[in-house]
């Protein structure tokens, strides 16, 4: 077991959702945790949205519900930048780690770390989803509301997933994820259209603004093991941040990374500068007192939101776009998520004709 | 509850534990109290052998002031402080607005008598059109304890939460110097003074002291001869370049380029919100065919210089 293998203190259960078949199974694995089942889901979100240190309370619980809508959804790109077409899965949301730019903090009411269980309606859903876009190669993920792998060795999601998708051509399926819980991922056969994908920073952000995450150096390793096991891997430069020294720490990373993990088993790298909503912003100040990375220069981006000043991004993505390419990385395709064309094109040199475009581009693992 | 007359000097004025509001404009009340008496009469309870003023505050000084008494009041008997306050709560909830700083009161006042805090976030702060979290009642609770002279100018300046938020995270030494900046300012350039002077202390880890007896900032104070509008505009100015240094040297780059070329005052021209974006927009009016001609032949001429492409990199 991974010394950073999360394990909730309570275990609550919607009653409605306890007869499925995931529930069982995690009620297994996690058999020596209290549970408790929940018969009004909204008055026990309500009393705990009005607790002290509700965000750092939630992570302490595990929720195990049904989801009621789609499970699939367009991955919520930003307005007036370009996107990628990336659809994302709404398996877990929330997540035990606590990063300090986390815009989960914000985003989702309910605070605690929760599990859809009702995985029968999640493949009847796709099923119809992938066969309404047979003719396209789909790019769709888990990981956008929740980390991909924290809760795997609790609920063996990876397992079921990369399962479905193994016997689906048109589609890469990719799990994103800080962690290195990949047990489960290294005891299946690998599947040529899924990427199991990490997000990575410096040593330093990741020392002190992903708490409860595993060092840089342990995610590179993972990502070793689970590409010599046949397994695609992505990588996600994302959020970069600015600091005294950023250079010397995202390129040291950069090194070890094209070191470590064979760069033709590398489906993509994406690259994202810190950004978030102005409201994200109090809540950062309030729970992260000690933090400096939301002072630095940032501007109202043409969607809203705040995002470094267009020069210091350009200075950021085009020093490590060249640490990637010196370190034999060239191959590789590198992707922003959320940036205009002009940064695409004064960094990257080419610009996507549209989010069809980039689609097709990062679809090329699939030949 | 029972109404009785009582005398002004019957009611204990120095007992302010039921008080809300601090900050009374007397001069529409007066007139009235003279051309038809008190009518709506205040709330009063028996604290020891003393009446105590719950509510009507204001009421009760314009009565002192014309020597108005004696006066009807309601008295409410054996009652807790709670109970006691939410009455007044109630009487004033339905017949005016709080302030900000009167809603601050009346949270940390509920806290003090033992309403529970679960209950002041879900039940009364919906009812202050307050967002029901705990991060807002905290807000409230601090502001609550601001020194008299900080909540006599945020009273004055009528400021909104984001700015008294501000100011809250600053030491009460630091609120008192930074009041000399704050007077004089509208509501958004003082908001921006207290943003820029906080994140620049978070980001150097310097305090907001220091930064505020810098010799460049003791010396804008200095001016004998600047007035004070003026001295809070040049610290505003100096404190948003060093928050945006690079933005602000883009800003001046921009505008020393212009002047170079000697972009006539009559056709503004603006790049993009934070040069985010590529373009660039001009504006001139004109009121007659030789206007537009003259000023699309100065643009011509404009277009064709060379400087001009630096204004594109």
């Amino acid at each position: 077991m991974s010394k950073s293998e999360y394990f909730p203190q309570k275990v609550y259960i919607e009653r409605r959702s306890f007869d499925f078949p995931l529930t069982k199974r995690i009620l297994k694995n996690i058999s020596h945790i209290p549970a408790e089942i929940i018969n009004n889901i909204q008055d026990f979100l309500e009393d705990i949205q009005t607790s002290r240190g509700v965000i750092k309370q939630g992570k302490k619980a595990l929720l195990l519900t049904c989801q009621r809508g789609e499970f699939v959804k367009p991955c919520p790109c930003t307005p007036e930048y370009i996107g990628c077409n990336y659809y994302i899965i709404n398996l877990d949301l929330n997540c035990p780690l606590d990063c300090t730019y986390c815009f989960l903090q914000h985003y989702l009411t309910n605070p605690l770390v929760t599990v859809n269980v009702n995985l029968e309606a999640l493949w009847k859903q796709l099923d119809i989803f992938l066969n309404r876009n047979r003719e396209r190669i789909l790019r769709i993920g888990t990981g956008e509301l929740g980390d991909s792998l924290a809760l795997d060795h609790i609920t063996e999601n990876s397992i079921s997933l990369i399962s479905y998708f193994r016997e689906k051509r048109n589609v890469l399926f990719e799990m994103k994820t800080k962690t290195v819980n990949i047990e489960s991922i290294l005891k299946i056969e690998p599947a040529r259209n899924v990427v199991i994908a990490w997000s990575l920073n410096s040593i330093k952000i990741a020392q002190e603004e992903e708490k409860g995450a595993p060092p840089v150096a342990e995610r590179i390793d993972a990502a070793r093991k689970v590409s010599e096991k046949g397994f695609l891997v992505g990588f996600h430069f994302d959020p970069i941040i600015r600091y005294p020294g950023w250079e010397k720490g995202y390129g040291e990373v950069i090194k070890k990374l094209l070191k470590t993990v064979n760069p033709a088993r590398i489906a993509w790298i994406s690259l994202g500068s810190l950004r978030f909503p102005s409201f994200l912003k109090a809540v950062i100040e309030e729970r992260f007192p000690r933090t400096k990375i939301i002072y630095d220069e940032f501007i109202k981006g043409k969607d809203g939101k705040l995002r470094y000043f267009k020069p210091l991004r350009l200075e950021l993505y085009k020093k490590i776009i060249g640490f990637i390419k010196d370190c034999g990385g060239g191959q590789i395709p590198l992707y922003f998520c959320m940036e205009s064309e002009e940064i695409w094109q004064k960094a990257m040199g080419w610009v996507p004709r549209g989010k069809e475009d980039l689609e097709a581009f990062l679809s090329s693992p699939l030949g | 509850m029972k109404k009785i007359n009582i005398t002004l000097n019957d009611i204990f004025l120095e007992d302010e534990m039921f008080r809300i509001s601090y900050f009374l404009s007397l001069e529409k009340l007066i007139p009235s109290l003279k051309k038809v008496g008190l009518i709506s009469p205040p709330l009063v309870t028996i604290r020891g052998k003393r009446f105590i003023l719950v509510s009507g505050w204001k009421r009760v000084l314009a009565c002192l002031k014309i020597s108005l008494s004696p006066i009807p009041v309601f008295v409410i008997e054996k009652e807790n402080n709670l109970n006691t306050f939410l009455m007044a709560f109630y009487e004033n909830l339905a017949s005016r607005e709080f302030s900000l700083l009167e809603k601050a009161e009346i949270l940390s006042k509920l806290k003090k008598f033992g309403e529970d805090e679960k209950k002041i976030v879900r039940h009364y702060m919906p009812l202050l059109d307050i967002p029901s979290t705990l991060s807002h009642f905290d807000s409230f609770a601090a502001f609550s304890q601001f020194e008299p002279e900080v909540k006599k100018v945020i009273h004055e300046k009528n400021m909104p939460f984001p700015s008294v938020k501000l100011l809250a995270g600053f030491t009460p030494r630091e609120r008192k110097s930074l009041l000399p900046l704050l007077a004089p300012l509208g509501q958004n350039k003082g908001k921006e003074i207290l943003k820029d002077l906080k994140e620049i202390s978070k980001k150097n880890d310097v305090p907001p002291e220091k930064i505020l007896s810098s010799k460049e900032i003791l010396d804008i104070l200095g001016a004998e001869r600047t007035p004070p509008l003026q001295k809070a505009d040049k610290i505003r100015f100096l404190l948003r370049k060093k928050r945006y240094p690079t933005l602000s040297a883009w800003n001046d780059s921009f505008d020393s380029l212009l002047r170079n070329l000697e972009w006539p005052k009559e056709i503004m021209i603006k790049p993009s919100q934070f040069f985010e974006g590529e373009n660039f927009s001009i504006t001139f009016s004109f009121k007659n065919q030789e206007e537009l001609r003259a000023s699309l032949l100065k643009l011509q001429e404009l277009a064709s210089r060379e400087e001009l492409s630096k204004i594109f990199k």
